[in-house]
């Protein structure tokens, strides 16, 4: 849509955000921001060792009663996120560890002061004896059966679950012409949002209540968790998410720093404060993203698929974290793996390994930026094999719009899209003759110009059907809001779900402005905080337009027929007829109009002139909502991009990258591109900057930002966009769960462009970051090859 | 990340910060005395408590080496001249003598909130390898200027780095300017630097300096691990237009990553390619 | 610790640290300014960036004791800057922010660009932008923003 055909308000206007005003002015309130009375300052003792059995801990002299140990923490329990998938093994995660520690930057004890610099000085003083165990650091050597080293001594092995999506590929794999096997890697990386993690902590005498600040993205399940942990219970706990900086899946945890925060406010009466710096940040938690691929595709001669098998591997790091478990994002790569194409058998099996490293987090994307790198690789090598374009390989294999809805080999329904449209128009908008002609011309000596295309689809908001099957710690069921209008007719919004960035304050009273024809200035949001919020799972998953928005919807019609009862009676019209816009209800036959302020202020100050019937509760709703269907939307893109790249230093520039994605309605198509836009710069770094390694004793090898790199504004091109609207059929207004993928697809696209420019020099890359180190070696090991043929050509 | 506690001692002469950085009673026997300009490489040390000085002393308000003058052949900058007035040249009191290679050289150091308080002497004292006013100071064989309790001495750059971090500096010294040479109209350079993003240190650095009427000929390989390395003499630099020579030097280095070779290799090749093409 | 004298946003504010406090956490804890964000302390995101004597500066990697007099103004100190204004408007019709941490950094850098660099091309505020680190927006709005506001510039009359 052109932005002159966008609407001014409501679901589908480009309104600028309300939330904009604060943080332009420096006056957000984030939780490093929230000032109490007498607060004290925390620093973590963490671990330097990546394995070891911990000893004594020796407090400093005349500072025992203000540094803490586990055996202080008597009667906290420890994190223990479960899954019911068969043959899952829990693990303990002590919120000060206990027995052993598992990983570099384990918390083992904490230290309170008058400020953070004070309790460093302290937390340098505390003697800790650790024995050294062999790091377990290599998830393929790990997951063997009888290995060097155990994470979990009484495990038996380091395998927190492995799953099996099985398929009969046995006659496909004696007959297929075209059989590609690759081995394929994504590296370990740090979320990184630009704000950490932080917990503010003060115990309410007056409530009876604990009451913490957190940078979270789901308080109502970090409540949870802490009521099970300190076993005390919710009523008596109140977790408020103020202005988050940013989550992408690393703040939708229960943090062992906030059990003992927790615990800290409750013994010293006093409110205590910790706030990640960005060392901790990136040592103690790049927890995301390592897969590892053994995967081999079969095909008919002309490129049509006829299977994937696949063995994935997924380092889990050492704990299983609250509440999404160690296993979800291996197991998810056994049921996505498919991507949007169909094909005849499908078998795979993964692991989810135990390291010594942090434990895995889900990020923007979870395991389907890993998924979407192998697949769309495996595509490319498909049509190499097969003489046809990439384009044609994927064509001639995606599901095609007459066929949805669609259920897919592994059973996923995908709600509606057309994939080879979006596919053809980010290709035609790259404009690919134009790049192959410069490709040909190779004016540029040491540049290789190459395009790559990669297309996914994106399962969002998926609910209770297929939530309850992993059996974690959290399974969303109706996602609710309660709305009323105020006495002057300001609505209020409360919901459970919070902002980290998106812009629900303001595509959520668009929602409102959708059923009730309120401005968007007359709309307030109440989220984040559980005493005034109905119960969410939270923000994660790209769910919040569809169930965030869809209860804002539901709350909002059955608060617009109470509003219709009383203005009925003011107007002297049937109710039924009544239509809310600009703010007020107009009765057509007469004209008359009588705004929302006045319908209030009758109800609140004037309740002798409500009808008999008038519903008690007046303008005061809570409605749920769940999709019709709950098994997730499923928005798609396609990328194409093309690349140069500088044989001589192994650098990639992005000359071009177009994106053509269908969300379905968009609430608010100006957030929506922001959305997709972040979420590249995000895929950029995974395919060409980020990478957090480990040496062999399990040492992070990138503490800080000069070595972990993150794309900045000269690494990001100015991506073009372009826009699919093919609604839902299962949401309140077709709109889609878009939010995580943009971080999806980059890797497959730029990796595969860079394949395209290398390929006549007898390279593929099969690992991202593709730094370029790792396209000079590979470059190196190519050239050593022709040398080796030509000499064996000589000698024969 | 909070720093290891210290002591900051502020000074507006270069007496005041000499006799400030003598111990004095109640000092540790191993407490470090550090002088200090801009914080911007010693902030990150500070904060991450890998540098931990019992007292600092600020050098940045001393007029002295904040003056930029010229006698005769030389410019003198001041130690605690910032990056960005350098950057800025002429507009900031620092005339441009080195025919563009200074103001170059300073607009591409970290970014410009850092080129701000950052200072030349700072980078200088600090001895990053991979730090730009290293390399290009090493290549102009830039004269130091060293204060102390005994007066004022000058060392050549060739002299002053020991090694990475590891100055000709002795406690209690201080680093009050350095002096490049003015080039004549007929000098050229060429400078090139390869880094993953603008503002990160170098992972490799070339640089080459002629100039005919002051009989100069030299070339300069930087970055990340060793301190830099020269080749002067017209013949001996013109040699590294043969990447073969190039090889021998990097042997000499015993830089053996082919990596890091190729990239070294790659900044001198261009670094030729800017002085062939760049107009007289 | 030693007391420290700054003129922030134009008010004289007086408040003591230890001297090993970085100029961030004197303005944040000491003075209540919790516009100035911390990002990483080592001086790369830029979420701390304030203007010290008109020129920005990194917070996080700055003493407050070396600050000692000197005249400082942080995101909250541009009420009534016309410039920032126009930043401001700009960076919300372009969407270039979303979680607000990287915001007041971005808006004293870019506040910078404008007035040093009135003709920067995109290549250059993208060059300039390097040292603001944001994960969220892309940079996509925040390069519009200040392409916005260099041409609204630009195309006033001169005198």
């Amino acid at each position: 849509m052109k932005p002159n055909d966008l609407p001014l308000h409501g679901v589908g206007a480009a309104l600028q955000r309300k939330e904009d005003e604060r943080f332009l002015h420096g006056r957000g309130q984030y939780v490093a921001d929230i000032r109490l009375p007498g607060l004290l300052d925390v620093a973590f003792v963490r671990s330097p060792l990546a394995h070891g059995r911990l000893g004594a801990i020796t407090k400093p002299a005349g500072f025992e009663d203000a540094v803490y140990t586990m055996d202080d923490l008597v009667g906290v329990r420890p994190i223990r996120a479960v899954s019911g998938l068969p043959g899952f093994k829990p693990s303990d995660q002590w919120p000060l560890a206990r027995g052993k520690v598992r990983q570099v930057g384990e918390t083992i004890a904490m230290c309170v002061a008058a400020s953070r610099a004070l309790a460093e000085d302290l937390a340098e003083q505390v003697q800790v004896e650790i024995e050294a165990l062999p790091a377990v650091v290599d998830m393929l050597a790990a997951r063997g059966l009888a290995p060097a080293a155990l994470v979990h001594d009484d495990w038996g092995d380091n395998v927190f679950l492995h799953t099996h999506v099985r398929g009969d590929l046995a006659a496909i794999k004696a007959s297929a012409p075209i059989q590609v096997r690759r081995h394929i890697r994504t590296a370990r990386q740090s979320m990184a949002p630009m704000e950490g993690r932080g917990v503010v902590c003060q115990w309410d005498s007056r409530l009876d209540q604990l009451v913490m600040h957190t940078a979270a993205q789901m308080p109502h399940i970090n409540r949870a968790g802490l009521s099970e942990c300190l076993g005390i219970d919710q009523g008596r706990i109140r977790v408020i998410a103020p202005d988050v900086g940013g989550g992408f899946g690393y703040k939708g945890i229960l943090l062992p720093e906030e059990i003992c925060l927790a615990w800290l406010a409750m013994k010293l009466q006093r409110p205590v404060r910790w706030i990640e710096d960005r060392g901790e940040q990136l040592t103690a938690n790049a927890n995301c993203r390592e897969h590892d691929y053994d995967i081999t595709l079969y095909a008919e001669s002309d490129g049509r698929l006829l299977a994937v098998d696949c063995d994935a591997t997924v380092d889990s790091g050492a704990y299983s974290s609250y509440p999404f478990s160690a296993c979800l994002e291996a197991a998810q790569v056994g049921s996505i793996l498919p991507g949007p194409y169909k094909m005849a058998a499908y078998d795979c099996r993964t692991w989810s390994v135990a390291t010594n490293k942090p434990p895995i987090l889900p990020y923007r994307g979870v395991a389907r930026t890993g998924v979407c790198f192998a697949i769309e690789l495996m595509m490319d090598a498909v049509a190499r094999a097969a003489g046809i374009t990439p384009q044609a390989v994927r064509l001639a294999n995606l599901v095609q719009p007459q066929e949805m809805p669609y259920d897919n080999i592994t059973g996923k329904h995908f709600d509606s899209g057309d994939y080879p449209q979006a596919l053809n128009r980010a290709v035609e908008a790259l404009d690919l003759p134009k790049w192959r002609a410069r490709q040909a011309a190779g004016n540029e000596p040491h540049i290789r110009i190459g395009v790559g295309h990669s297309i996914y689809c994106e399962q969002a908001a998926h609910g209770t059907s297929i939530y309850h099957g992993w059996g974690i710690p959290m399974v969303p069921g109706y996602e609710a809001c309660h709305a009323r209008l105020t006495p002057d007719g300001v609505l209020e919004l409360r919901i459970g779900a919070h902002s980290h960035g998106q812009g629900m304050e303001t595509t959520l009273a668009q929602v409102a402005n959708s059923v009730l024809g309120i401005d968007e200035q007359r709309v307030r949001l109440v989220h984040g905080d559980t005493a005034m919020s109905p119960y969410s799972t939270g923000t994660w998953g790209s769910r919040c337009a569809v169930m965030s928005g869809g209860a804002v919807a539901a709350a909002c019609q059955a608060l617009l027929e109470r509003v219709q009862a009383i203005a009925a009676a003011l107007l002297n019209a049937p109710a039924a007829t009544l239509r809310a816009v600009d703010g007020g209800l107009t009765d057509p036959a007469s004209g008359r109009r009588v705004t929302l302020a006045e319908v209030a202020h009758a109800w609140y100050r004037q309740p002798q002139r409500m009808p008999a019937d008038v519903h008690p509760a007046g303008l005061e709703v809570t409605a749920g909502y769940k999709a019709q269907r709950d098994t997730g939307t499923f928005s798609y893109a396609a990328h194409a991009c093309a690349v140069a790249v500088d044989t001589e230093l192994g650098t990639v520039q992005i000359l071009d990258y177009v994106i053509c994605e269908d969300g379905g309605v968009l609430l608010n198509p100006l957030i929506a591109d922001g959305q997709v836009l972040g979420g590249l710069a995000q895929g950029i770094g995974s395919a060409l900057y980020e990478e957090m390694p480990f040496d062999a004793d399990g040492q992070p090898l990138a503490p800080t930002l000069a070595d972990y790199l993150l794309p900045g504004a000269t690494e990001v091109p100015m991506a073009r966009l372009d826009h699919m609207e093919t609604p839902s059929p299962y949401t309140a207004f077709g709109q889609k769960g878009i939010g995580e993928g943009g971080a999806i697809a980059p890797p497959a696209a730029i990796v595969n462009a860079i394949n395209d420019a290398l390929a006549a020099l007898g390279v593929e890359i099969t690992e991202c970051p593709a730094s370029p180190r790792r396209i000079l070696q590979a470059l190196q090991r190519a050239r050593a090859a022709r040398a080796g043929l030509a000499q064996a050509a000589v000698s024969a | 990340m909070k720093a290891a506690p210290f002591a900051y001692d502020a000074c507006d002469s270069t007496t005041q910060a000499l006799a400030l950085l003598q111990p004095r009673a109640g000092d540790a026997d191993d407490a470090l005395l550090l002088p200090c300009s801009g914080t911007q490489s010693l902030g990150p040390m500070l904060n991450l408590r890998l540098s931990r000085p019992a007292r600092l002393v600020d050098l940045s308000r001393i007029p002295a080496l904040n003056a930029v003058t010229r006698q005769g052949g030389r410019l003198r900058i001041g130690a605690a001249v910032t990056h960005a007035r350098i950057e800025d040249g002429d507009a900031a009191g620092v005339p441009d003598v080195t025919r563009g290679l200074l103001p170059q050289v300073a607009a591409h150091i970290a970014y410009r909130a850092v080129r701000n308080r950052g200072t030349v002497g700072g980078s200088l004292a600090h001895g990053d390898p991979a730090g730009d006013w290293v390399s290009v100071m090493t290549l102009l064989d830039a004269q130091l200027l060293i204060a102390g309790p005994s007066g004022e001495r000058r060392v050549a750059s060739s002299g002053f780095y020991a090694g990475p971090y590891t100055t000709a500096l002795q406690a209690g010294e201080i680093l009050a300017a350095v002096e490049v040479p003015v080039f004549s109209d007929r000098a050229r350079w060429a400078y090139r630097k390869l880094c993953r993003k603008p503002g990160e240190l170098a992972d490799a650095i070339a640089g080459l300096w002629f100039d005919p009427a002051l009989g100069v000929a030299r070339a300069v390989l930087g970055a990340p691990d060793g301190m830099p390395h020269t080749v002067s003499g017209e013949a001996a630099v013109q040699a590294l237009r043969d990447p073969v020579a190039v090889g021998l030097q990097l042997d000499a280095l015993h830089i053996t990553d082919p990596v890091q070779r190729g990239w070294h290799q790659a900044m001198l090749r261009r670094a030729w390619l800017d002085i062939d093409t760049a107009s007289p | 610790m030693t007391p420290i004298t700054l003129h922030v946003n134009g008010r004289t504010l007086r408040a003591d640290s230890e001297d090993r406090t970085s100029l961030a956490d004197h303005l944040r804890e000491q003075l209540g300014l919790t516009g100035t964000h911390i990002g990483c302390e080592h001086g790369v995101c830029g979420a701390c960036t304030v203007q010290l004597d008109g020129a920005p500066v990194r917070a996080c990697i700055t003493l407050a004791a070396a600050c000692q007099g000197r005249a400082l103004r942080t995101v909250e100190g541009f009420a009534d800057d016309p410039l920032m204004a126009q930043l401001r408007a700009a960076f919300s019709a372009e969407h270039a922010l979303q979680c607000g941490y990287c915001t007041p950094g971005m808006l004293i850098t870019a506040h910078d660009i404008a007035t040093r660099l009135p003709q920067a091309d995109e290549e250059l505020i993208r060059l300039e932008l390097a040292g603001n680190l944001c994960r969220c927006t892309g940079y996509r709005g925040i390069v519009r923003a200040i392409q916005r506001v260099l041409a609204e510039r630009l195309s006033l009359p001169t005198r």
